[in-house]
């Protein structure tokens, strides 16, 4: 595959000497993705007014969702601060964690409406880090029994009133609740988060429980990518301070909460960005092409 | 006969958690002896922030950390530098406890707070220092006149702001490094041998940790930056020995930041944009002697923040998953693969043994 990357120089910039990924590639010479799900079952989209679901597709995979782009692993560049982003938690006090929402209770999702046309994206992808999903299983669970018959379980009663559980494919984190409340973590994709939570439910099953798989939802999704450039966060704070919190004495990025989709994006002076907060991929996706063009404005000329 | 505290009927009308809020916010302007308008303006965000349930329910150590993000609000709003360390210690408060409810009270309130100004820090920051009064426990040529300390500092923090020193960092070991730094080119001959560490001894403040990181950072830039001044380039300068350069480089710097970091940050061109400024940019990053070089040569370093210049995390393989092999999330589930996770009975007497369940 890199032989692929360097030989069509027309897709790509050349590689920089600071950067050692792999450079993003567009996708318009792959094969049209299947991971362009259409599967919009578990959320409710009839409010809708404009945006058909054939639009929406266009304009995905116009911006070549399904790219080979290669992370350096370097989701944060947090110098001296101590706060650490992991796969699946962000652990910055009170700004960027939204709490997964009780199964049933579902927020109003702002109207799909894409900022930008599709001529002026990015032509960058936010990858999927980390999906967050919870599912009923109906049925109330002993969870000292799950605990002692599993191989994959945690459970500190005194720590945490859940099992924790794990499997290696999808490799995912579950919170498993006497209710039968189940959550599910650390998945890439809305179908891996899916299948992980069936396999989890599977378990409990064999472990003797009537477990079924009700109500299996999508609570929050969160996306990463990087722009390429360094930013000056703190023009960036003074020019849209109705949306931008930025404390270095706090933490090294600054936190853009966006209203229309309702993101949450972490900006970082390395170009790097995070996405969260999202029901639904294209959020994700929309933030993004929204923040690009503010973000290019604060790219110091040469 | 009334009392007079039973008399006055202001008192009643304030819930005790009020009260206690606003001793606290008076206590913190008296401590830190800031203009009555502020107390005034901490008191009203107080008033309005326990208001809102939010905070009205918030546990009794959140509303106890409440003033003190009124009064640090109320300081940022007027461009008094108050740092939350201060705060923090004035108030003897955990650094995060502090940091979520500053958060939310920014979040709830919808307030924009302005950030920290550096140059202002820099002033009462300064000012605390022990090095521009004589004192008997400092040496003669440690002294330093304090405008000059101050102007030389401003200098070298907005060197440090413009090469991407400052953003994203904590304000205060920017500072101290830049203090430093000042205070040792002023006078170089006797205080070049002073380390940081006695430096901050001697001033009476604290060394953060950060300091020495940004210490070298700055050293680095100025060496770059004395790298392309003609008279200088005999000299061979290393870390110590650029120090007393520092003020003619503060000097030129303006000429220098031009010139002495190659021009590497446009290659944030996204890759579907395709132009003609593709060569040069090819050029740059393969780092060939046309661009990229100094006046007198050698490759220069981009003008980037430290992150990217020097990238700490190794790089991921790219996850597998691609095109080949997309989930469904339908897929069958055999009963092999639950089963591996499922304990023997064996193990289930083992484990029985070993834990006390």
């Amino acid at each position: 595959f890199k032989d692929d990357f360097s030989t069509s120089p027309h897709l790509f910039t050349p590689m920089s000497p600071y950067d050692l990924e792999l450079p993003i590639q567009a996708s318009s010479h792959l094969s049209q993705s299947k991971e362009l799900h259409t599967d919009f079952s578990s959320v409710d989209l009839s409010f809708l007014p404009d945006v058909t679901q054939d639009n929406k597709e266009q304009n995905l995979s116009e911006d070549g969702h399904e790219t080979q782009k290669e992370l350096d692993g370097s989701l944060a560049s947090k110098e001296d601060s101590g706060v650490f982003m992991e796969e699946s938690s962000l652990s910055h006090p009170g700004a960027a964690q939204p709490s997964p929402e009780a199964p049933g209770v579902c927020p109003p999702l702002t109207p799909i409406t894409p900022a930008t046309s599709a001529s002026e994206s990015s032509g960058i992808v936010p990858q999927l880090q980390n999906i967050v999903s919870t599912v009923n299983l109906a049925c109330k669970l002993d969870l000292k029994n799950i605990a002692l018959h599993a191989r994959n379980a945690e459970y500190n009663p005194k720590r945490f009133a859940a099992v924790i559980m794990r499997i290696r494919e999808p490799r995912t984190t579950a919170l498993i609740f006497s209710s039968g409340k189940m959550v599910c973590t650390g998945a890439k994709s809305e179908e891996q988060s899916r299948l992980a939570a069936r396999k989890y439910a599977r378990v409990v099953q064999k472990l003797g429980f009537p477990a079924k798989f009700l109500d299996f939802k999508i609570q929050n999704m969160v996306g990463s990518c990087d722009v390429r450039f360094p930013i000056r966060l703190e023009g960036l704070v003074l020019t849209h301070q109705q949306f931008s919190s930025y404390e270095p004495e706090l933490f090294p990025g600054l936190v853009y909460r966006m209203v229309k989709p309702r993101i949450v994006l972490l900006i970082f002076v390395s170009g790097k960005v995070v996405l969260t907060g999202a029901k639904d991929r294209s959020e994700i996706y929309e933030a993004f092409e929204n923040i690009y063009p503010i973000l290019r404005g604060f790219k110091k000329p040469s | 006969e009334v009392a007079y505290s039973q008399s006055t009927g202001q008192k009643e009308q304030l819930s005790r958690c009020l009260q206690r809020g606003i001793r606290r916010v008076q206590d913190l302007c008296k401590v830190l002896q800031l203009p009555v308008a502020f107390e005034e303006t901490a008191v009203c965000y107080l008033q309005r922030a326990l208001q809102l349930p939010a905070f009205h329910l918030a546990s009794l150590e959140k509303k106890e950390l409440l003033g003190g993000c009124c009064v640090l609000v109320a300081c940022r709003q007027r461009r008094w530098p108050l740092t939350m360390g201060t705060v923090c210690s004035l108030l003897y408060a955990q650094h995060e406890a502090f940091a979520g409810v500053f958060l939310s009270l920014q979040r709830e309130l919808g307030i924009s707070v302005p950030a920290l100004s550096l140059a202002d820090l820099v002033a009462t920051h300064l000012s605390s220092f022990r090095l521009v009064q004589p004192s008997a426990s400092v040496p003669a040529a440690f002294l330093e006149d304090k405008e000059k300390l101050l102007a030389r500092t401003v200098a070298i923090v907005e060197l440090a702001s413009e090469t991407w020193l400052v953003t994203g960092r904590h304000p205060v070991p920017v500072v101290t490094a830049a203090a430093f730094l000042a205070w040792q080119s002023l006078r170089p001959g006797p205080r070049l041998s002073c380390p940081l560490a006695r430096f901050c001894r001697l001033a009476g403040v604290e060394l953060p940790p950060p300091a020495h990181l940004r210490l070298r950072e700055l050293l680095d830039i100025l060496l770059a930056m004395a790298s392309q001044l003609s008279w200088l380039r005999g000299f061979r300068l290393d870390k110590k020995s650029v120090v007393k350069h520092v003020g003619e480089l503060l000097q030129h710097r303006l000429f220098l930041l031009k010139h002495a970091f190659s021009q590497q940050e446009q290659q944030g061109t996204a890759p579907g944009q395709d132009s003609g400024s593709h060569s040069p940019a090819v050029a740059q990053q393969q780092g060939c002697p046309s661009a990229g070089q100094g006046q007198r040569g050698g490759t220069l370093r981009p003008l980037l923040p430290p992150c990217l210049i020097h990238p700490r995390k190794r790089l991921r393989a790219v996850a597998p998953s691609a095109p080949a092999t997309a989930t469904t999330g339908d897929e069958p589930i055999s009963d092999s693969e639950i089963e591996q996770y499922l304990r023997s009975p064996e193990e289930i007497q083992a484990f029985r043994k070993a834990k006390a369940w």
